[in-house]
């Protein structure tokens, strides 16, 4: 068997408040291999986005270990899990996050700035700004390149996310909740062109969801309650 | 790169910002425009005091001093380019009949323009007095017009009375011509055999002889020059060989300070008595610090309250960069699942507060710059919009308002806003950093 490209062994997560621990997660394992799709269910305040955020090095976890292709990421020092971060995930949100100050276009471009000086930006902008387009295209807004976010609809929104999450190639992506915002119609939309891109680079896809349906797409499906994963 | 492209964007989305900036650059500015009136103001009026002034004086000789001994030891200096003796005393120049007029209004004193009925009376030798100073010039200034000016042999005697001659401004102010009367009042010092001192008024008769005109009004309108023997014979009728100060004029400029320690040392071997020395040898610039350093005293003042308004411009850039910082702290979460570090993407404010800064810098020394060259033009739109005067020349002698834009003060300026642009960057940007990225990335 191949070595997966995300893997987490005995991840426990607890949150202070006060005096008190609270454990958010107890002993999560989990592992997804190139290509594969999983989804993640479970009731609200199980820990799937805290799941999320430790498996993205968002969040460092309280005891356990993320691996990233075998090798261990989770106790690097964060200039280092940052620079992983922005190589290997990409992330997708419920509530989009695009920065409304900026256009379609320029949202999608701040992630190649992300990683780059200056003036190595310089460099190389005519060439980011063609892959930006191309993604954009991808996605279907080629003709919505310099509109502000709050000029586009939620599936648009969604769209303009996903290009901006794949443009350095992540090897995951982590979608929490992707079409939580967004009705059924759109919602599949959004869901097709995620799993054609997925198929299409062979990414492993790791998707927070309270849709069953959507979870049937999936190849696998992992259930959590209260921490621990179910089955 | 992320930085300064999404501080660019943030900024230039809210004009609020400008707000700030403009503080920044108006502080700039006024502390370019102003301090460089000031320092162009400071330069040409230590230019004219020296105009007005001998390079050197020996001043406070004493009673007993030899000045024919004590000349003769100054000349012998390799420096030294010429030597004068001058007589000094204070008195009223009145018409005959006349009374002075009320003493001019507290504050405004001699040396800052406003003319005082009690006079500074010299007693020169007009032809050593022209090796020193620029007396002869002094005599014919172009403002003078023909009837009031001196003959050749200024401060000879006119129609038996010894002549006196006055500053252009005042002579022309009190509608004087040449061969008008005047009395001179004054008093002496005498001691009685008992060897009590006691003042006796001494008064005698003058006649305009012409006007002179110095660069510097202050001196012009305070000083008269008569001959040095008319005071020898009213006042030290006893001592022929009486001297107050000794001037000189220095070959070189550049060794000025040098010079006056070495002719201090010759003045104390001269005059020593009794192991104590005598008479102290003054810098033309020693002699007048006085109104020198009053006018830099204004110039450090207007940088403090100017350096004041720059804090508080400051103020309203913490206020527009808070008022940001409260509304963007959502956007960190998404930077840092981006690849951005907590640390590295809260500079992101610390850079708009610096972009902020140095536009502010840029846009204000510029200003400055071009404020500070066309500045009497400045003036006259103003004079002629409002009717204001920003600055009166002509009492300085002025063609245009100096300025003066020293580089110097353009880095200091810069490195000062600079500084207060970071701290008040600072803090806004602690607060964001202080702020966990998490919490937006699960709320909406
Ligand atoms: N910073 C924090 N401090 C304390 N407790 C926290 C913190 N963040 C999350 N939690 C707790 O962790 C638990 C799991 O939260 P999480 O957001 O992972 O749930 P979730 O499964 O994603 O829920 P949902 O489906 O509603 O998004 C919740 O009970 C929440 O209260
Ligand atoms: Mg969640």
């Amino acid at each position: 068997m191949t070595t997966p490209v995300l893997q987490a062994t005995a991840v426990h997560k607890h949150y202070r408040l006060g005096k008190r621990e609270i454990p958010v997660l107890r002993g999560i394992d989990l592992s997804v291999a190139a290509g594969e799709t999983v989804a993640l269910l479970g009731a609200s305040g199980a820990g799937k986005s805290t799941l999320l955020h430790v498996l993205g090095l968002l969040d460092p976890p309280s005891s356990g270990e993320v691996h990233y292709d075998g090798r261990r990421v989770d106790a690097l020092p964060i200039g280092q899990r940052a620079a992983l971060r922005h190589a290997q995930v990409g992330f997708v949100f419920q509530f989009y996050h695009l920065i409304p100050e900026l256009t379609a276009l320029q949202n999608v471009l701040l992630a190649r700035m992300m990683a780059t000086s200056v003036f190595a930006y310089w460099g190389q902008r005519k060439q980011a700004r063609q892959k930006a387009i191309a993604m954009l295209e991808q996605v279907g807004l080629g003709d919505r390149l310099h509109h502000r976010p709050t000029e586009l609809s939620g599936g648009e929104r969604q769209r303009v996310a996903i290009a901006r999450a794949l443009l350095a190639e992540p090897k995951v992506v982590l979608a929490d909740e992707p079409t939580g915002n967004l009705d059924s119609t759109t919602a599949r939309g959004v869901v097709d062109l995620m799993f054609s891109i997925q198929q299409q680079r062979g990414l492993a896809f790791l998707l927070v969801t309270h849709d069953e349906r959507l979870a049937q797409r999936c190849h696998r499906v992992v259930r959590m309650q209260d921490g621990v994963v179910v089955r | 790169m992320y930085r300064l492209f999404l501080a660019i964007r943030y900024l230039v989305t809210r004009p609020i910002n400008l707000l700030g900036m403009a503080g920044i650059t108006i502080s700039v500015w006024a502390l370019v425009v102003v301090v460089s009136l000031f320092t162009g103001f400071i330069n040409v009026i230590e230019h004219h005091v020296h105009q007005a002034s001998a390079d050197l004086v020996v001043v406070n000789l004493p009673p007993w001093a030899n000045s024919r001994k004590l000349v003769a030891a100054l000349e012998a200096d390799p420096q030294v380019a010429g030597v004068t003796t001058r007589l000094l005393h204070h008195g009223l120049l009145l018409r005959p009949g006349h009374r002075p007029p009320p003493t001019p209004l507290p504050g405004r004193s001699a040396l800052h323009g406003g003319d005082q009925p009690f006079l500074f009376v010299q007693g020169i030798d007009p032809r050593s007095e022209a090796k020193v100073t620029g007396f002869d010039d002094w005599l014919i200034h172009a403002d003078i017009p023909k009837e009031l000016r001196a003959m050749d042999q200024a401060l000879l005697p006119r129609d038996g009375l010894p002549t006196v001659l006055v500053g252009l401004q005042r002579l022309t102010r009190e509608g004087l011509r040449v061969g008008d009367r005047l009395v001179l009042t004054t008093a002496r010092i005498e001691t009685d055999p008992q060897g009590r001192r006691s003042p006796r008024k001494v008064q005698f008769d003058l006649v305009v002889g012409g006007a002179f005109k110095t660069a510097h009004s202050g001196f012009d309108g305070n000083t008269v020059f008569v001959a040095a023997d008319t005071l020898r014979q009213n006042l030290f009728p006893d001592t022929p060989d009486a001297v107050q100060e000794v001037a000189l004029r220095v070959h070189d400029q550049q060794q000025l300070e040098a010079t006056a320690g070495r002719l201090q040392r010759t003045v104390n071997r001269v005059l020593e008595r009794d192991q104590y020395a005598w008479a102290s040898v003054l810098t033309w610039r020693e002699k007048n610090s006085g109104f020198l350093e009053s006018v830099q005293h204004q110039r450090a003042l207007m940088q403090v309250v100017l350096v004041v308004i720059m804090v508080v411009a400051a103020f309203l850039m913490l206020a527009t960069l808070s008022m940001m910082v409260t509304e963007k702290v959502s956007d960190i979460g998404i930077l840092c699942a981006m690849g951005g570090t907590p640390l590295g993407v809260t500079t992101v404010f610390l850079a708009c507060g610096l972009v902020i800064t140095a536009c502010g810098i840029v846009a204000g020394t510029l200003l400055g710059i071009v404020t500070g060259i066309y500045l009497e033009e400045v003036r006259q739109a103003l004079r002629w919009t409002t009717g204001i005067d920003l600055f009166p020349i002509d009492v300085y002698n002025l063609e245009r308002v100096p300025s003066a834009i020293d580089p110097m003060w353009l880095l200091q300026v810069a490195g000062m806003a600079m500084a207060t642009g970071l701290l008040v960057s600072v803090l806004p940007a602690w607060r964001a950093s202080r702020h966990d990225p998490l919490v937006s990335l699960r709320a909406g």
